[in-house]
């Protein structure tokens, strides 16, 4: 099990067939073990205010309400709202540099404004709140970038203005490069970029604002704060490039990516994944901190505000983020409109409400904190994500091509199938490197290059585990001989797919089904060596498995990450989503890096931190309803405790049950016997 | 001397080829066709407009919107890219406020489409304008008494406002309106829409089956005296004849004749207490009554047990259940139904309905719009619209 007392973790064994060592059936306990006796607490004698190795923010725009002028920027008394963020032990505070009211007139820096945003900077020092200042950001509403003798010309692009930019830029870092709030500087926020219509114009932009901020302070980390999956979706930007250059990435959803991915509502089903999605995605091996954190539109009820907000701020933890920045700390008090207009940019929906009263969303905000306070990240870690949901070049293919629209939809159902199977999961990309990961799913892809087959036929044969669903089209001749089967064609949609186990346990526990469901291919497949696990009715082989090299290889006859995804996402037939979750977790599992903790509820998302005498296992109910996680470990638990403190409950089982809330989470500290 | 040349076979027009296989599902061939008749004329109308419409089949609603926009600027009378268009903007949320222009143009160049009522009236609702949302409402049930969906829409407005007691008659009748309990009596009963016109009863032969099946067929066909009189000679040969007799209820029904319904279902079901069509009907005729709506939800929670491979028992059932105020029951059953079939439009409804009575709004009023997402889908109204937009009509 997962931790280190005593010694390396015992190896498990590398079991031939795929499938998991079978344990004796173990007795499922619903609730801790009845009476738990008091133990005394193993918590450190002091606890943090907060946790210097996950920082939570929030942006703090300019303008509060829709009257305000943009010559308002910052013009309010912010005391009480610094008062307010140290008191909910917040880390950072994003402030916003507006170039209009900065530099009025061409070459003529208004001073007034600068000391404005030092009084910013002071205070958020004197609360041991660190700033991160983002020099071109829009909020469409506080005119920041338009300068009124820029005459209309594109800030992006206009060789005058990127000069001017480049001075404003020098300008602020240089009278604030001693300071030691500054946190990091980030050159733009998505609603800027996404006025960009090349990939091109935008890495030169970058480049030449990274630059300019080195040429007067060399250290501090830069960044560009745009995720590179929303982004390259509203524009076709793809500002990978740029980001490579930085010290840190961001990541975040809009409202436009939401609706195109998982359209629904915010606290249950797929969209609860969306965030730490984007987020693995954007990891390109840089820190990446997840930002702009809020719901995107007024639509929610303040319970399900602050529900979505635990959502997020846990799952940023169990997913590896480098911290939180929510999108905004008070609602915007917008004029009477009828019919209310919304534009994506726009941000509105803050942590309290236009008077400073605190929304529910603000209590969760607070209460995680404490609570990350007491996880000691550099004395427990997140276990290593081995498996990665692999999205392939065709993403970035254009219309015609339906691919590029296809293939993120498909991850994410190949992402939430792993998580859900409990297997500690990331996002890779064609270009990345292979061996980093053991496992590798390409869910649903319609082409791969020859070169790309080529290594993944390598990954394999150099002991890797590859799942592959066919995704439609013509296969490489590799194929034959990584996964043991003969294509012999597409048979073309089906309006239902059925399932019949002729190897049981193989690839998990497969369970016959027949249920409707729109495939729009099934791969014909001929024998060639491999095992056939599964059938459809009529036996035409649906799943396999071969050996190849020192690896494995499944084969998955249908995209059945993408009927999921095209289907209904929110209630894909369960069968289905056994089966799948059934592959990915046995594959996972055979090759090493499976689910660390067993857990009888797949909505309930595990994350499991390894420590030298305890571990931390944090969970995460992604659905609204209540439910109780059976956790079973390796080894028997001695106690658990609530990380926060308190008394431990002993165990003295390997078994025990968690009841969590409606989006709810927990937070436990395990001993072993 | 000239030898004879073949007759040259001409290739269809991309647009055509692309209209061919979008009417045949074929989404992405589709697309490259469209595309390559964009490429011959960048602002064709009518291949934005299909553009469009394949987009939306594949739920990518910015670039729906994008082509459908295109398509009103190349054409401001295209009535099949203001459906696209309108579809696009409710389907990808928060986008109410273009959305309701849309409906309200799509309103004008075509003033009888139900549909373009309703969903304006959806949009409306969602912006916070209910009382604008109820008139569109009722203008769409104007139009067409029959509009399930309009009736459930002022039912859950109803509920809103008033609280579930008032709402429920709504739902009710929203319910009567739907065509899938009839749909569904006639899948137990083992009847499908064939394309054949139902036996003529005189033509029918002394054979229980042949018999049997006449009376469904002309049931089926909304021709309740043939078919009452076929269970005639049915029941004179075998008063016990359980399906007859369910047949026979089911004619009562569908005559509202409620009470000799209920007579015939229980005399049915006295001969058969498995037989499915007989507990179909005793159920519905029972969820009539508003005092038997106990006796109702046994009825269906039974109904539930034996098909359950089929969604409207467990939907009708949780109807009884919310008039009963068992409202997590009812919940959890419309959620059944909505895993059975996630395309159905009542389930998304009722399910909608509990939502709001927990407070859950933002949630109760996706499963709204998903249920519009579903019922459009159904509807194929886009190719109606594009047949007489390619007729030379709006």
């Amino acid at each position: 099990m997962p931790t280190k007392k005593g010694g390396p973790r015992p190896m498990r064994p590398a079991g031939d067939p795929v499938a998991a060592p079978k344990k004796a059936a173990k007795p499922r306990v619903e609730r801790p073990s009845p009476a738990p006796e008091p133990v005394a607490p193993v918590e450190p004698s002091k606890v943090p205010r907060r946790n210097p190795m996950f920082p939570v923010g929030v942006a703090y725009w300019p303008l509060d309400a829709e009257t305000d002028a943009w010559s308002d920027w910052y013009a309010r008394d912010f005391d009480e709202d610094f008062d307010e963020f140290a008191d909910a032990r917040l880390a950072i505070v994003r402030l916003f540099v507006s170039w209009k009211a900065l530099e009025p007139q061409v070459g003529q820096y208004d001073d007034a404004a600068l000391d404005r945003l030092e009084d910013l900077v002071v205070a958020a020092r004197e609360r041991k709140i660190q700033v991160l200042v983002t020099f071109f950001a829009d909020d469409r509403l506080a005119e920041m970038v338009d300068v009124p003798w820029g005459k209309k010309r594109d800030p992006r692009t206009d060789a005058y203005l990127l000069q001017r930019e480049v001075a404003l830029v020098q300008r602020v870092v240089n009278r604030f490069r001693s300071e030691k709030a500054i946190f990091a500087w980030d050159l733009a926020n998505e609603a800027f970029a996404s006025g960009f219509e090349s990939t091109e114009a935008f890495v030169a932009w970058a480049a030449m604002m990274r630059e300019a901020v080195r040429e007067v302070d060399p250290e501090r980390p830069v960044t560009v704060s745009v995720d590179p999956e929303t982004l390259y979706r509203a524009t076709g930007v793809d500002p990978r490039k740029a980001l490579d250059e930085c010290e840190f990435a961001t990541s975040h959803v809009t409202a436009s990516y939401r609706a195109y991915v998982a359209e629904g509502p915010l606290t249950s089903g797929p969209a609860t994944y969306v965030d730490a999605f984007l987020l693995r995605s954007a990891a390109r091996g840089l820190p990446v901190l997840l930002d702009e954190v809020g719901p995107p539109s007024l639509d929610n009820s303040p319970a399900e505000e602050a529900a979505y907000a635990r959502t997020v701020l846990y799952a940023a933890l169990m997913n590896r983020s480098a911290g939180v920045i929510f999108r905004r700390f008070r609602d915007l008090d917008t004029e009477r409109r009828e019919p209310y207009f919304r534009d994506p940019w726009e941000v509105l929906v803050g942590l309290v409400d236009r008077h400073g009263r605190p929304k529910a969303a603000w209590g969760e905000v607070k209460q995680f904190v404490r609570m990350a306070a007491h996880i000691d990240l550099s004395r427990h870690t997140l276990l290593p994500e081995r498996t990665a949901v692999l999205m392939a070049a065709e993403r970035y293919h254009a219309l015609p091509s339906l691919a590029g629209l296809y293939g993120p939809r498909s991850c994410l159902q190949s992402y939430i199938s792993a998580k859900e199977a409990h297997v500690p999961v990331t996002v890779a990309r064609e270009d990345d490197e292979l061996t980093a990961h053991t496992v590798l799913i390409v869910p649903s892809v319609f082409s791969l290059s020859s070169e790309m087959w080529e290594r993944l036929a390598s990954f394999v044969q150099n002991g890797g585990s590859l799942v592959y669903s066919y995704g439609g089209g013509e296969l490489d001749p590799v194929v034959r001989e990584v996964f043991g089967v003969e294509f012999q064609g597409d048979a073309g949609a089906r309006r239902s797919l059925s399932c019949r186990v002729a190897q049981p346990d193989m690839l998990g526990p497969l369970k016959p089904f027949d249920v409707p469901l729109d495939v729009p291919h099934f791969a014909l497949l001929g024998h060639g060596g491999a095992t056939v696990v599964a059938t459809d009715a009529k036996g035409s082989p649906l799943l396999t498995l071969n050996t190849f090299g020192q690896g494995r290889a499944a084969f998955i006859a249908v995209p059945l990450e993408r009927a999921f995804a095209q289907g209904d996402p929110w209630s894909p037939p369960a069968p289905a989503k056994h089966m799948l979750r059934c592959v990915y977790g046995a594959v996972a599992r055979a090759a090493g890096c499976g689910a660390p903790v067993a857990c009888d509820a797949p909505e309930v998302e595990v994350a499991v931190f390894n420590g030298d005498s305890d571990d931390v296992v944090l969970l995460l109910n992604h659905s609204n309803d209540k439910v109780t996680a059976g956790l079973t470990f390796d080894r028997a638990v001695g106690t658990i405790a609530d990380v926060r403190g308190g008394g431990a409950a002993s165990i003295g089982d390997v078994s025990f049950g968690v009841p969590l809330d409606p989006n709810g989470a927990a937070s436990l500290r395990v001993t072993y016997e | 001397m000239s030898a004879k040349r073949a007759p040259k076979t001409q290739a269809p027009r991309p647009l055509d080829l692309a209209e061919d296989l979008a009417r045949n599902g074929h989404v992405w061939p589709a697309v490259e066709a469209v595309h390559a008749a964009l490429a011959v004329e960048p602002d064709d109308p009518k291949a934005l407009t299909l553009l469009a419409e394949l987009m939306l089949a594949g739920d990518f609603y910015d670039e729906a919107i994008a082509a459908a926009g295109r398509a009103i600027e190349a054409d401001p009378a295209c009535a099949p890219a203001y459906l696209a268009l309108g579809l696009a903007y409710d389907r990808h949320g928060g986008m109410w406020d273009q959305s309701i222009l849309v409906w309200q143009e799509l309103a004008e160049v075509v003033p009888d489409l139900v549909t373009a009522h309703v969903q304006f009236g959806e949009a409306l609702a969602a912006s916070g304008f209910d009382e604008e949302a109820i008139d569109a409402w009722r203008r769409a049930l104007e139009l067409d008494r029959s509009d399930a969906r309009a009736m459930y829409n002022l039912a859950v407005a109803a509920l809103k406002r008033e609280g579930v007691a008032t709402a429920l008659p709504g739902f009710r009748k929203a319910g009567d309106l739907d065509p899938s309990q009839d749909e569904l009596f006639f899948r137990l009963a083992g009847i499908e829409d064939d394309g054949e016109p139902a036996p003529d009863p005189a033509e029918v032969g002394e054979d229980r089956t042949e018999r049997l099946f006449a009376a469904g067929a002309l049931a089926f066909e909304e021709d309740m005296i043939a078919a009452a009189e076929i269970v005639r000679l049915l029941l004179e040969e075998d008063p016990d004849d359980a399906e007859a007799l369910a047949i026979a209820a089911y004619c009562y029904l569908k005559q509202e004749a409620v009470n000799e319904a209920i007579a015939c279902a229980l005399r049915s079901l006295a001969v058969n207490s498995k037989l499915q069509t007989a507990i179909c009907v005793l159920g519905i005729a029972f969820g009539k009554r508003p005092g038997l709506n106990r006796h109702a939800s046994r009825v269906f929670q039974a109904l539930a047990k034996v098909a359950d491979h089929e969604a409207l028992p467990h939907v009708m059932l949780a109807e009884t259940l919310l008039g009963l105020q068992r409202y997590a029951q009812a919940k959890a059953s419309f959620r059944t139904a909505v895993e059975i079939d996630p395309s159905c439009v009542r389930a998304r409804f009722g399910l909608a309905a509990v939502l709001l009575t927990e407070g859950r709004h933002s949630e109760a009023q996706w499963q709204v719009r998903r249920a519009a997402y579903y019922d459009t889908k159904r509807q194929r109204l886009f190719w109606e619209l594009w047949d007489s937009y390619s007729g030379g009509g709006a």
